[in-house]
């Protein structure tokens, strides 16, 4: 569903991600993890090309985005993504926020996008709040609005960026709800986090990301109680300990 | 009746208004044709106001978008807009103005409201674009990539959800540049425009009498300018309602 081959990206002289080569197929829950700076949300960020690659190529759906031909827009609309900031439309009411996309990249209409994006809201919980701004939301509320607005694309892969970091500890875990919900469906998921309960119930398959590669990855199971790399080891030990 | 009574004070002045300051608010304001002088003064600075704002909309929000742009194309653009910016906002308004009329312009029989109009809307174009250009810079970088992430367009993320909040950010300081133009309208006298100030000039020259004609322009644009900004002020605070701050 997305391949990445050779995949560098650098700000200035600062290499973040260095010749990285991955594939992620359909229905898999991705969970990468790594300390800070280790490229984690860069990457992320390449798969939609919010950054834009340095060189390497991507492939999305069987369609080249890092070529030029390429319209990212219309691949946009395919890949949902979260924000660690939620970044909702302040401007907007709740209902403002989900239905903006649909309408404007024509593919709904205003009364079928309300509709579609009422149903959204009260699958994350939050249709009594759909007339509301986000400023009047909590941080939980606003990132499951925020999740709400991605679903509101239909789209076929959803990538998160650490979409509980900025959370108080007891939003966390409506937000968590929402995401295993839906990973239930069978979304293709590609989660940037520090949830590791999250990464390990919920992931199909780990990443390890320190400077600018993936250091190791595997299966929840294996990956967290028998890491190989003694980077892994040590990243892990320091979790626990925290 | 009233144009009657109107008029009649006109000529002579109310009974009791025979000395004093009654007689001078009478000579000075009301007699003859005196208080159209002043309202078409009054007339004259609006229109230069209001065309040279809408005139300084326009250029600002141009020259907000070449500086902000980092197109390679437009890099000669973005050299003459630092150009300008840097000229309006070293060079005194009277001066421009002066430049205008006596150098760009000089000629007697060319339309000085027009020329008025042109230089006012030339210089508020390059302090409205600092505005505008602020405000666009004060949208948070995450609002263009949440529009660009649901697959929306540059411009549409542009036009849909960075420029509403721009111009919200924008707004207050919008409003003061507009009082600021209003006032400066003042120095048009200058090239000969006889707008409310040099109406009074005019008054004092068959009145000698300076104090009345000088306060009542002060109060008239006082009276002018207070409620734009308390207007201002209720704008404000309703398009904030979707800020928590």
């Amino acid at each position: 569903m997305i391949r990445v081959e050779n995949l560098s990206k650098s700000f200035g002289d600062l290499s973040v991600l260095n010749n990285i080569t991955e594939e992620i197929k359909e229905g898999e829950r991705v969970v990468i993890i790594g300390p800070s700076g280790g490229g984690k949300s860069t990457f992320l960020r390449c798969l939609n090309l919010l950054e834009k690659p340095t060189s390497g190529r991507i492939w999305v759906e069987d369609e080249e985005i890092t070529s030029k031909k390429c319209n990212i827009n219309a691949v946009r609309c395919k890949m949902g993504m979260v924000f660690q900031h939620f970044n909702l439309f302040p401007h907007k009411t709740a209902l403002g926020n989900l239905t903006l996309a649909p309408r404007h990249t024509g593919r709904m209409e205003k009364r079928k996008a309300e509709e579609f994006g009422m149903e959204l809201l009260e699958r994350v919980g939050l249709k009594d709040k759909a007339y509301s701004y986000p400023a009047q939301l909590s941080g939980g509320q606003k990132q499951r609005v925020a999740i709400a607005r991605s679903l509101a694309m239909k789209p076929h892969i959803m990538l998160f960026d650490e979409p509980t970091s900025a959370l108080d500890p007891e939003m966390v875990g409506e937000v968590l709800d929402v995401m295993r919900g839906l990973a239930d469906e069978g979304m293709t998921m590609v989660v940037v986090t520090h949830e590791m309960s999250f990464a390990r119930d919920v992931g199909s398959r780990i990443l390890f990301m320190c400077d600018g590669i993936i250091a190791e990855q595997g299966v929840p199971g294996k990956f967290f109680t028998n890491p190989e790399n003694p980077r892994t080891q040590q990243f892990l030990n320091s979790i626990i300990q925290t | 009746m009233i144009p009657l009574i109107l008029s009649s004070i006109r000529e002579v002045p109310p009974l009791g208004w025979e000395e004093g300051l009654l007689w001078d608010i009478w000579n000075n304001l009301l007699r003859g044709d005196r208080p159209f002088m002043l309202l078409r003064g009054l007339g004259i600075s609006a229109r230069i106001a209001v065309f040279g704002a809408m005139i300084g909309w326009v250029i600002g929000f141009s020259v907000a978008l070449i500086r902000i742009s980092k197109s390679k194309i437009l890099a000669l653009l973005r050299a003459i807009t630092t150009v300008y910016i840097s000229v309006i906002r070293g060079v005194p308004l009277l001066v421009q103005l002066m430049i205008w009329w006596f150098v760009i312009v000089g000629s007697a029989d060319a339309d000085r409201l027009f020329v008025c109009i042109i230089c006012f809307g030339v210089s508020s174009g390059a302090y409205v674009s600092e505005v505008f250009r602020a405000g666009i810079l004060s949208v948070d970088k995450g609002q263009t990539e949440a529009g660009r992430s649901v697959g929306l367009s540059a411009f549409k993320t542009m036009t849909l959800i960075v420029f509403p909040q721009a111009v919200k950010n924008a707004l207050p300081a919008l409003v003061n540049d507009f009082t600021i133009l209003f006032k400066d309208t003042s120095v048009v006298g200058f090239i000969g425009m006889v707008d409310m100030l040099r109406a009074a000039n005019h008054i004092t020259a068959f009145t000698f009498n300076s104090f009345i004609p000088l306060i009542t322009v002060a109060i008239v644009y006082w009276s002018v300018v207070t409620p734009l900004i308390a207007l201002m002020s209720r704008l404000e605070r309703r398009l904030r309602k979707s800020d928590s701050r």
